[in-house]
């Protein structure tokens, strides 16, 4: 019933992502296949849809069992009460106010206890994301398994009493992945940095025809002779949308652009819906800036309007890994980002995108890449090469291989 | 480790990265704390970074220097760096001794006067390599070039960066061309090895050497060949000489 069988969308994965990053990362990740003849991994969340992690392992336990690692997935059960306390864990973890009552405590492991039953966790290598499942080490674990916790959140800013609930469960893993160094908390058991990735051959990313993006930006009414300038993000505030304004307006004095802000519909978000008149406001009647909500499966259109821009901004306040870096990047995008969170090892500064510390910072980049189309081109070559070789989905598998590797032969040793 | 007269196994890396529990807040705390690294982490934060950036032309900027010069805002000691790392990683020992050189040689207030905020502190990483076998043997030296001109980035990197600077001395690949009788493959790996130039362009220099170095030896061979045989090596230098353009051209289409 947990099982989730996982989406066959088209052609191997494995020819599809050769083409994307060549032969040699791909005979790596063979030769560390070759390393897990006769192991199987079980990787479980919270659940088969929605959401970053899902369609990373939608495309990870597909690409696995192709290099033959024999790799199931499992959703963890819940019912509206367990989701509620987790939903709590979430955004204390993320630093936002909460606690969770003793009763909210045993009821998550109660929740993990009977799960553990109920799964199917017989791989001898065993990667459970996030916290909700986090538990099932404790409840299930068996002699010569390998448990590992990938971490997707950053927990630089998680409330001690939270974390000081989970910690003792963490510990019963054999390591902990994390996406970035601040998101690591103190561990006693080894923690590997794994960036998260991007995938070339989703709807997001994969290359489209002139044709394509002309049938998916002409219903938008863009205007289409001038440069665009977009960034694309939920309208939050840590997204500074109204900085980017700011930035648009100074740059604007000097350069003729259109600026583009597209993020997702704010209807079930009332701070979101609240920042998004603030930008409504601030706009007014200008006609050179469009503010677009998109909703949540437009793909393909925001592929699109990354290709179709000049440069792409990310001028936020504070950010997770924000991967809406690399998507620019691969599609040969000049970059102008703020240097928080992941960012910085996305864009290395002039050479794969621009980093920016404040509003005036942004609009003088903006205005030098729109004059100049040959640092533009420069920067979007450079950023795709970066992304290809450290930011696509084979090196995250890569990654989670080399662990499971070195786990199973230091077990062996 | 992986010399064999017999063959040699080309190997690629994995490097896992994991913190390494230290942070640096200002140019005192980075000395204190590269006086205690780890190889691994020393590797990791100067020798890998090449890795990062394997078809950059340009050698990939260290990440020391890349945090002084960006956060600290002291241009002249990141450039001091950078020529250290540049000019004397050929082992962990010299490398540490380098960066304490240049990091003592600032005057105490200096060092402790710019420190940065908390967020944007230089955090130490360490990488644990995990090396892995291609299942690519070469069984002469020819198919040794010939496997390393289709080898990934990773191979290149392992034989002739990390192997090296881990266990100083020649690379066990030059090591192993010279035990097969490639005195002149053997010089052009070491040297190239200890270049400190990008992966790229090592690439393209050792074998553009070998190719060199092949030429003048057919040219002198040709010279003692009778007409027939310079006619046939002439007409086979030509059909070489075309295909090498065609899969420039298709490698050009790929990108």
């Amino acid at each position: 019933m947990t099982l989730v069988a996982v989406r066959d969308d088209g052609p191997a994965l494995l020819d599809g992502y050769r083409a994307a990053v060549g032969e040699g990362p791909l005979r790596t990740l063979a030769a560390l296949a070759r390393r897990l003849r006769g192991h199987r991994v079980v990787m479980v969340n919270s659940t088969a849809t929605g959401g970053g992690v899902a369609e990373i392992l939608h495309r990870l336990v597909r690409l696995m069992n192709e290099l033959g690692v024999p790799t199931t997935w499992e959703v963890m059960p819940g019912d509206t009460r367990f989701y509620g306390i987790t939903k709590t864990i979430h955004n204390t973890l993320h630093g936002w106010p909460g606690a969770l009552s003793e009763e909210d405590r045993e009821y998550f492991h109660e929740v993990n206890r009977r799960a553990a039953t109920s799964l199917a966790l017989d791989g001898d290598l065993v990667l459970i994301h996030d916290p909700q499942p986090a538990a099932l080490v404790v409840h299930r674990r068996q002699p010569g398994q390998h448990w590992v916790w990938r971490c997707h959140i950053d927990l630089s800013r998680a409330q001690p009493d939270v974390w000081g609930f989970l910690s003792p469960i963490v510990s019963g893993y054999d390591a902990a992945v994390f996406s970035h160094v601040s998101f690591v908390p103190p561990l006693d058991l080894p923690a590997y940095l794994v960036p998260p990735s991007i995938d070339p051959l989703a709807d997001k990313n994969r290359e489209l025809t002139p044709e394509e993006q002309e049938a998916l930006l002409s219903p938008l009414d863009l205007p289409v002779r001038k440069a665009w300038v977009t960034q694309i993000s939920r309208f939050d505030r840590i997204k500074d949308p109204l900085g980017v304004l700011e930035a648009f307006i100074l740059a604007r004095k000097r350069e003729d652009a259109h600026l583009i802000l597209a993020g997702g519909s704010a209807d079930d978000d009332p701070e979101g819906a609240e920042v998004l008149a603030e930008v409504q406001e601030r706009v007014g009647k200008r006609t050179d800036v469009s503010l677009l909500l998109l909703p949540p499966d437009a793909h393909l259109t925001i592929n699109a309007l990354q290709r179709r821009s000049s440069v792409v901004l990310q001028k936020s306040l504070r950010e997770g890994f924000a991967l809406t870096v690399s998507e620019a990047l691969w599609k040969r995008r000049a970059v102008v980002a703020s240097a928080v969170g992941g960012i910085p090892l996305q864009i290395l500064h002039e050479r794969t995108g621009l980093l920016v510390g404040s509003v005036q910072g942004c609009a003088y980049q903006v205005t030098r890449l729109l004059r100049s189309p040959d640092l533009r081109k420069r920067l979007g070559v450079e950023g795709r090469q970066h992304v290809r070789h450290n930011f696509l989905h084979p090196r995250e598998a890569r990654d989670y291989l080399a662990i499971f590797a070195r786990l199973v032969e230091a077990a062996g040793a | 480790m992986a010399s064999d007269v017999k063959g040699f196994e080309l190997h690629s890396v994995v490097h896992l990265v994991r913190p390494a529990g230290a942070r640096a807040r200002n140019l005192e705390s980075l000395r204190l704390w590269i006086a205690e690294a780890t190889a691994a982490t020393l590797f990791y934060h100067t020798v890998q970074c090449p890795l990062r950036h394997p078809t950059s032309t340009e050698l990939a900027p260290d990440d020391l220097s890349t945090w002084v010069h960006g956060v600290v805002q002291d241009r002249q000691t990141a450039e001091r760096i950078s020529f250290a790392v540049q000019s004397r990683a050929g082992s962990p020992a010299d490398l540490r001794e380098a960066l304490l050189e240049v990091l003592q040689s600032i005057p105490d207030k200096d060092r402790f006067s710019r420190a940065v905020p908390p967020e944007s502190e230089f955090v130490f990483l360490t990488a644990e390599s995990v090396p892995v076998l291609t299942g690519v043997v070469a069984d002469g030296c020819d198919a040794l070039v010939e496997s390393l001109g289709a080898a990934e980035p990773g191979v290149w990197f392992f034989h002739l960066i990390e192997e090296p600077w881990y266990a100083p001395g020649p690379p066990t690949m030059a090591r192993w061309a010279r035990e097969n009788g490639d005195a002149a493959l053997a010089k052009v790996l070491e040297e190239e090895a200890r270049a400190g130039r990008g992966l790229a362009e090592m690439r393209r220099r050792v074998l553009k050497r070998w190719r060199q170095g092949r030429l003048r030896a057919r040219v002198a061979a040709a010279t003692r060949a009778s007409e027939d045989e310079r006619r046939e090596a002439a007409h086979e230098a030509v059909v070489g000489l075309v295909r090498r353009i065609t899969h420039a051209d298709e490698d050009e289409v790929r990108e």
